[in-house]
Parts: structure tokens; sequence; C-alpha cells
């Protein structure tokens, strides 16, 4: 029994984890319909930020995080305006061959001026350590993301769904000609939303950091996992996503309890079968 | 087809003279791609011997000639070695970061008449696969097995080991267990991880559950190394006193600044620590970091490069500049010398290094620089895996 | 030349003939270079023999994504199949013989092209693309697991074939081996060229341009998708076997995503749905990588991403799709004068 409840409690936790870091691309696959193999690479940028914020200018791990949204957001802005609006509505590999360019650009520029080693976001006090929860320890960081996850949630479902900016989202993303002409700018709703996933991304990069060492090849390595949790809960639905996390955080984390050498099998079997059977995602709004 | 027979004259010809001056090295390794600290440290390891030793051997000049792998990739390690011999006309090829790699060039060394010098691939079975290879780096079994008498020493009975589930992490968990049980241990469980796993929670979960009062890890270098040791902290697997033994791998140098506090207190055995004392090494590392540029990217791959140009000098030494694999090989057989690790030989039988192995912890010294403090020495070493595979 | 007088005799005829024309200049085209590398870069035979074998891969990658509108990020678990085929038939059951090593590659790959395409096939879109991720990391893993016969992360080495034909070795120079690179390439061209111009060839582009249309014409587009999937395995098990021979070894990476996503970046950049675009895409890609990582490593990664971009951004059909509709309208233009 306490083993049950202590892998539960891992796969909530790295669950949470995933649903920060991919939630960005969920918005910008689902909403902005745009396959965007270049998340990691904001997320690594935003991890990098928070880094030099926090490490090297020992700013604290509060300001850290603020400079990783607002840095990475200013540098998406102009690769918004110039790279991604050429390729809003085109064919999918023609997205994939722009972000993929995108991320090698990221990596090599990363490497050149941070160096290939890995970057640490020191914690503050409060964060370090551990809980103890009765029948076993958690890291206190982990409950800290499974709180910052499960606010982010509910934000992102507010913003979407109760909000006027929300309602003129839906509708350009439902028709944006319709939206146009009943006076939605659509260029500002998609250059907003454009912001907030990368926002997102940057957050995530930097919560996830104690699970995912910020390091030049952060915008690959991590690639498939955020496209995997993405296409399981169905682009662009914030509860979809948040359900596709805690199933595949509680896969990954039995299969690797019970049977660590046959983890990947479980994991991408489970895949196959989720995306065959919800070719839509679990809770996919779109296409 | 005359042509064709032509060509192949020629070329052999070209090959079989001996060039006066120049004397081409080739070193493939890992420039580029998620591994290229360790190719950068390559360089900064031939740079340093350059810098100490300068770039001539007698009358003949070295050069360097550069094929970048960037991940494990046998097929291009090969074309990219056949290219060094044909085309630049190495007399030597050299470096090698990853198994395969090195593997996959060895069928060319007798046809090519050329010696192969691994300077980091860490598989014992590398040295068998063609009489032309001498290795300066070290084998998983070499550094993984030491450990085990650390571990018995401390009062370890039952252990458990985890790996990463490729080649290396099989090696170095069948090393572990077979060093482990001759010193009247038990590996109460063998657990291999998928390399990609990038949460350990449940893993150290399952230590717990397995009763056992130490655990032995191996992980290739990187970000996953991170991932582990706190999850080792923070599931109170320190707290609670189970020991932490690990190959050196795992607590490279330039990964000791991310680890931070969380990784003080690491016990690792491996071949050689940057913080090594001895004037030898004062000199090289002096010399590599001034060629690496940023210091705490030294670390281990620089050594086994700079030795292994010291092999390769003595081999251009003994054959006096000629393109003759058999001889240069021959020459280097039993040679001995004061590396920047210690004392080091080449075996005669497996032409593999022959070095002490250092019991490390990670500690912080007076500057907060966290470091790899050597021990324990365990002297003149050779290759237990060599044995294994014999058997 | 010969050649440029064919393609003018062509000129202002119906398509077709003037297609075969095209066929022609291809065939000749790998006949031309393919004897050009062997004299310009005499040294260099190794790399160009990785290029056709990358090439083949390419190639494969067409057929489904460029010919039937798959996406996939997953294409090279059928290139591994036929190298690990062609490579353990060598190392475990002594079959040593070249044509034979081939044979069993290309069942080997299209058995991976079957297995996958049942698979890859029940989504579309993103989903797709997932799917195939799933197939490529299950397939590498296996590999991984079953190191007994693979060698896992090692690779698969002894792999040691025969001459060919009994009298041409596979030596250090790597002659034999881009000679018979490049002959089963200008065959593998040759009927590839005829199969996406045949009936079938057709049916597999209309299920891109409307699978619901074909469907109701009484096409199973799904057997169409699984066939197309099996003939691009076979094509791309040619060229795993053609690395396992010449390079007498075989890794993991031939089965990774790594290399599926990168071949796929090659058809990509080349332009989709032509067998020139997938070549040219290869061959620019490739040899774009050799230079500049040679030049420097520690930057190339920078100058292959901007690459990227600007095709992107300025030859949005790929290198060969756009070059191709450049002269397209230069020579509609033309006759439209002649027509005044």
């Amino acid at each position: 029994m306490q083993t049950v409840l202590s892998i539960a409690v891992d796969a909530l936790a790295y669950g949470m984890v995933l649903f920060i870091i991919s939630i960005g691309l969920s918005v910008t696959m689902g909403l902005m319909r745009v396959i965007n193999l270049a998340h990691g690479a904001f997320a690594m940028i935003g991890g990098y930020f928070a880094s030099y914020a926090a490490r090297d200018l020992g700013l604290g791990y509060g300001v850290g995080v603020l400079a990783a949204i607002v840095g990475t957001v200013i540098i998406a802005i102009p690769v918004e305006r110039f790279l991604y609006r050429r390729i809003y509505g085109q064919p999918e590999l023609t997205q994939v061959l722009m972000t993929i360019g995108i991320t090698f650009c990221v990596i090599g520029i990363a490497n050149f001026a941070f160096g290939p080693t890995l970057k640490t976001i020191p914690l503050p006090q409060m964060l370090q350590g551990s809980v103890d929860l009765g029948f076993r320890t958690i890291a206190t960081h982990r409950l800290f993301s499974i709180v910052c996850g499960l606010v982010v949630a509910g934000a992102l479902w507010f913003l979407i769904e109760r909000t006027a900016f929300g309602t003129r989202l839906r509708a350009t993303v439902d028709n944006a000609a319709m939206a146009a002409s009943l006076g939605v700018r659509t260029q500002v709703v998609y250059a907003v939303s454009f912001a907030v996933a990368i926002g997102l991304a940057a957050l995530g990069g930097v919560l996830g950091a104690e699970l995912l060492p910020v390091e030049p090849y952060y915008a690959l390595r991590y690639m498939v996992t955020f496209l995997v949790v993405v296409s399981v809960g169905g682009a662009g639905s914030i509860p979809g996503a948040l359900i596709a996390c805690l199933l595949l955080g509680a896969i990954d984390t039995t299969g690797r309890y019970f049977a660590p050498e046959y983890g990947e099998f479980f994991f991408y079997l489970a895949v196959i079968v989720i995306v065959t059977l919800f070719p839509r995602g679990l809770a996919g709004r779109f296409r | 087809m005359k042509r064709f027979v032509l060509a192949v004259a020629v070329a052999a010809l070209a090959a079989g003279v001996a060039h006066a001056d120049t004397i081409k090295v080739g070193v493939v390794g890992p420039f580029s791609g998620p591994f290229a600290l360790q190719g950068k440290n390559f360089k900064a390891g031939i740079d340093a011997f350059f810098a100490l030793n300068g770039k001539k051997v007698g009358d003949h000049d070295i050069e360097v000639v550069y094929r970048d792998v960037p991940t494990a990739n046998p097929a291009q390690s090969k074309s990219l070695a056949q290219e060094l011999i044909v085309r630049e006309k190495v007399q030597y090829l050299a470096g090698f970061y990853f198994t395969p790699d090195a593997m996959a060039a060895t069928p060319l060394l007798q046809q090519g008449n050329v010696p192969m010098v691994v300077m980091n691939a860490a598989t014992s079975a590398i040295v068998t696969s063609s009489p032309y290879v001498v290795r300066t780096s070290f084998t998983t079994w070499q550094t993984a097995s030491p450990i085990a008498k650390v571990a018995k020493d401390a009062g370890v009975a039952k252990a458990i080991t985890l790996v990463s589930d490729y080649g290396p992490g099989v090696d170095a968990e069948t090393a572990f267990k077979t060093a482990f049980e001759k010193e009247g241990g038990s590996v109460v469980e063998s657990i291999r991880m998928p390399l990609s796993t990038n949460d350990f929670a449940p893993m150290m979960q399952r230590v717990k559950d397995s009763g056992a009062q130490a655990l032995f890890v191996f992980l290739p270098s990187g970000p996953p190394t991170l991932a582990f040791v706190k999850a080792y902290n923070e599931n109170g697997l320190k707290a609670a006193g189970i020991k932490f033994l690990a190959t050196g791998d795992l607590t490279q140098e330039s990964d000791l600044p991310a680890l931070g506090e969380a990784g003080l207190g690491l016990t690792t055995t491996f071949h050689y620590a940057v913080s090594h004392d001895s004037p030898e090494n004062k000199a090289f590392v002096a010399a590599a970091e001034k060629a690496i540029g940023n210091p705490a990217e030294l670390s281990f791959p620089a050594v086994g490069a700079f030795d292994g140009m010291y092999v390769i000098s003595k081999m251009i030494e003994a054959t006096n500049g000629k393109q003759d694999a058999k001889n240069a090989v021959e020459a280097v057989k039993g040679l001995s010398w004061t590396s920047p690790r210690g004392p080091v030989s080449i075996d005669p039988d497996s032409r593999h290094i022959t070095q002490n192995i250092y019991l490390r912890e990670v500690a912080k010294d007076a500057g907060g620089k966290y470091y790899n403090k050597e021990i324990q020495t365990f002297e003149k070493q050779g290759d237990p895996g060599l044995a294994a595979l014999k058997k | 030349m010969a050649l440029s007088t064919q393609s003018t005799t062509g000129h202002g005829q119906a398509a077709a003939p003037r297609r075969t024309d095209r066929g022609v200049i291809g065939a000749a085209a790998i006949v031309v270079f393919g004897t050009a590398g062997y004299f310009v870069f005499p040294d260099n035979l190794a790399l160009l023999t990785h290029i056709i074998s990358t090439m083949l891969l390419v190639l494969a990658i067409d057929l489904v994504t460029g010919y039937c509108g798959v996406a996939t990020l997953g294409h090279a678990a059928l290139f591994g199949a036929g190298a690990y085929g062609a490579g353990i038939a060598a190392a475990h059951f002594g079959i040593t013989e070249p044509l034979t090593m081939t044979l069993v590659g290309v069942i080997c790959g299209s058995i991976a092209g079957l297995i996958s395409g049942i698979v890859v096939l029940r989504a579309h879109g993103l989903a797709q693309l997932v799917l195939s991720i799933a197939v490529i990391h299950l397939f590498q893993e296996a590999a991984n697991k079953a190191s007994a016969w693979t060698g896992g992360s090692d690779g698969l080495s002894g792999i040691m074939p025969d001459a060919v034909f009994g009298r041409f070795e596979f030596d250090l120079f790597g002659q034999t081996a881009y000679v018979y690179g490049v002959a089963l390439l200008l065959v593998t061209f040759v009927l590839l060229r005829i199969l996406v111009r045949s009936p079938f060839g057709m049916l597999a582009r209309g299920v891109k341009e409307d699978p619901v249309r074909l469907a109701a014409m009484g096409a199973s587009v799904q057997s169409v998708m699984i066939r197309m999937y099996i003939i691009s395995g076979a094509v791309a098990g040619l060229g795993g076997a053609l690395s396992a021979i010449s390079t007498q070894v075989v890794g993991l990476d031939s089965l990774s995503f790594t290399l599926s996503a990168e071949t796929l970046v090659m058809l990509v950049l080349g332009g989709t749905g032509s067998l020139y675009g997938a070549m040219v895409g290869t061959v620019v890609f490739m040899f774009f990588e050799d230079t500049v990582s040679a030049a420097n490593p520690f930057h190339w990664l920078t100058i292959v991403g901007a690459l990227l971009i600007a095709v992107v951004l300025f030859a949005p059909k790929g290198l060969y799709g756009t070059a191709a509709a450049f002269f397209e309208r230069r020579s509609r233009a033309g006759k439209g004068r002649d027509g005044a």
C-alpha cells in the first residue's frame, strides 16, 4: 500500500512537471495550429535567463523566474514577427522545417554564448530540502511545481473560457476570416497568444530545470516528450493536457518502478494505444 | 578497369613511402553536438601536449587533422576514418569517444597500415578487435571494479546496482557484480534504466524497498547525472545512510559546479582527477586549461588525449617517421612513463593502459570550488574486463 | 549535348513524352554525376557512398510523404531494419554474398515498412507524427535489447561481405562500394520513376489530394497507403543494406529519431513529391554538413539552422521545387511570346 501511494505521489509530481513544460506548446499547436518544434528552444532560453539572473547576478529565484519570462518573450517578439508569421497556415512540413531551423540556431548560439556545461538555477532556501508526507518524503520543489501547475492550468482555463480576450481567441481559431470581419484584430490576437505560449515555455523551462537541467541540447533532447504529451492530450485543450500529463506520468513512473528495463516499451506502447484510440487526443477540440 | 587498378596502386604506393617531414594524425571525436565538451577536451589534451613538448619529434612535424562524429555513429566514423587514411594520408588514427565508432574503424587498420590510439572509448573488447589498437584511456571494468572493495571495506554486505541500459552500463553492472561477489558481498538487485530516463524518483523508491546498504550507479556523463544525484538526496536515501558508489564518469569535473552542494561527499573510483597532486599534472592542467579556455570545462578525456599523443610521439620516434604500423605498435608495448594521472604503462599483451585507480570524494576547496579529492589509491590496475572476455 | 537536344525536341509536345525525357535525363544525370564523383573525388568515395545510402532513405520517405501525404518522423526504422537484416545475415548466418545481403535488407525493410505502416496510418497530422516517433523508439529499444543479435549499443561488427561477382573486393578505397551504390541508385530511380507514373502512383497522389473522393470512387485508401509503405520499406531497406555492406558495421543510430528527422529535413529541403527533390536535398544537406563541419565543427549547427530558415523564407517549395517552378514559369512565358 505504501508503495502504491509512493508511486502515486511520484507520478503526480512528474506529471505536473511535464504539464508545466508542455502546456505552452499545447497553446501554440492547438490554438495557433503551428507545429512548433522550437518550443524546447524557448524553454531553454528561459532557463538560461533565470540561471544568469539568479546564479551569476545573485538576484534570487523570484527575479530569475520573472527575468526568464520577460526576457524570453522579448526575444520571441521579433521571431514571431519575422519568422512565425510566414508559416501560419502553411503545410505541416514547412512548419517542421522552419521550427527545426530555429531550434538549431538557438542551440548553436546557446553553445557559443554559455558553453556546453549544465547550468543550474539555485533554489531559494524555502524550496530546498524535503517535506515529510508521513509515509515518505518528497522534495519541496516538486510540491511547488504541483502547485504552480494547478495555478497555471486554472489561470489559462479562465483566460480562454471566461475573458473577452478568450472569446476573441476562440473566434480567431475557429474562423480567422470571419472573426476579422467582425472586428477582431486577429494579428494582435495571434501575437498575444504567441507571447503567452512563449511565457509559459520559459516558466516551464525554469520550474522544470531540477528535472531537465538546462544545457544547449535541451531544445532537442526533450522535443519528443513535449510532442507526445500534447498529442495525447489533444492540442489546445487545457484539461486534456492535464489528464495526458497525469496519465503519462503514471504510466512512466509505474513502468520505471516495476520494470525499468522495459520502461521505454511501456511508454511508447501506451502512446500508440492512446493515440490510435483517440486520434484527436484525449480532449482534442480541433482537427 | 585499368584506371581502377592504377588508382589503387598509386594510393598504396603513396601510403607506403616514408614522409620525411610532416606526419599527420587523424583524430575522430565528437566536436559538435551534445558531447562536444568531450571532443573539446580531446583537443585541449592534444594542444597541451604540443604546448609542453613542441610539435616536433626528431625532424618530423606532427599535424593533427580533426574529424567530427557528433554522436555514436559507426557508419560515419568508418567513412571519416577511411577518408583520413586515403585522402589525408594520416599515419595514425586517434581519438574515438564512443565504442562503436572505434570498433567500426578497426577493420581498416591492417589494410591502411595505420595504428589506432584510443583516447576514450571504454569497452574492453576494442583492443582485441585489431592488433594495431593501443588504448590510453580506461575501461569501465577497470574503473568499476575497485569500488567493490571500497564498499566491502566500508562494511556493505548488500548492494544494488543501477545502470543505464546500454553497452557501457551493462559492462559496469557486470564488473561491479563480479568484483563485489568476489569480495563476499551480494548484489540484491540489478536495475537497468533506459538512457532517456530523466525522473529517477521511482528507482530511488525501488532502492529503498530492496534493503540494500549501498547503491552502485553508472550513467553516461551529462544531464541525467544531475537529476540522479538530486533524486538520491531528495528522496531521503542520503539521510537513510545508503552509500553512494559510482565510477568517476558521474562526478566528472565539468559537471561538479552544476551538482553543487548535492554532490558533496559522493565517492567514486576513476583513473584521473584534475586535482591530482603531482608536478606532471600541475604542468598538464596549466597547459590544458589554457588550451580549453574555460578551466571549468576540463575533464578526463583530456588526459587520455594527452597520453595518447605521448604514445604516438614514441611511435613516431621508434619508426623514424616511416609508416609502419606493426613496428610502431611493437615499440610502445611495455612502454611506461609518468602521466599526469600517475605512473602508467602499456600492457604488452592487451595494449591497454595499466594505471592507478583512485577512490575520490567530492569536496569543496578554500575558494568554494568543488573537486574530486583523492583519498585512496589502487595501484597498477590492469583491465579485468579482458580476463572476463576470455572466459 | 545530346541530352539538351532531346529535351528541346520534347518541347511543345504533349506532357507525357516530355516527362519520359525528363526520366531519361534523370537516369543520365545519375550516371554522369556518379562517374564525375568517381573521378573528381577519388579519395572521398566513402562519403559519397554514405550519401547514396542516405539518399535511398530520403527517396523512401518521399514515397510516403511526398506522394501519399504521410507525416513521419520515424522512417529510419525501415532503413535500420534493412541495415540490421543485411548485417545480421552476414555476421550470424554467414550470408556474405553482397547481392543476397542486399536482397535480405530489402525484404527486412519491406517487413518493417508493413509493420510501421499498420501503426502510422491509423491517424493523421500531429497524431501520425507522434505514432511514427513511437515506432522508431520501439524499434531502437528492441534492437538495444536484442544485443546478442545486434551488438546493442556497441554496434554490430564482423560484417565481411564477399567480392561482388567474386571479382570486386570491398576495400579501403571504397571503389567497389561506390560503384555498387551508384548502380543500386540507378536501378531504384528507374523503377521508382515507372512506379510514380503508373496508375498505382497516380492513385497514391490522389490519396494525398483527396482521400474521401478516392474512397467514394471505390479505391481502398488504406490498401494503397500500406502498399506504398511496403515499397518505401524496400527502398529504405536497400539503403540500409548498402550502408551495412559498404561500412561493414551497423549502429543503433541507424534506427534513431535523429536520423529520421534529419532525412525528413533533407527531403523538405530539396522539395517533396519529386524524386529529384529528394536527391538534390540529400546531396546539398550532406555536402553542406560535411564541408561546414570539417571547416568549423563548433558552429555548423547554427549555419545549418540558418540555411533551413532561409529555405522556408525564400524557397518554400524546396530547392528543387522552387527551381523547377521558376523554369516552368520561364518556359511558359516564352511559349506565350511564341504564340503571340
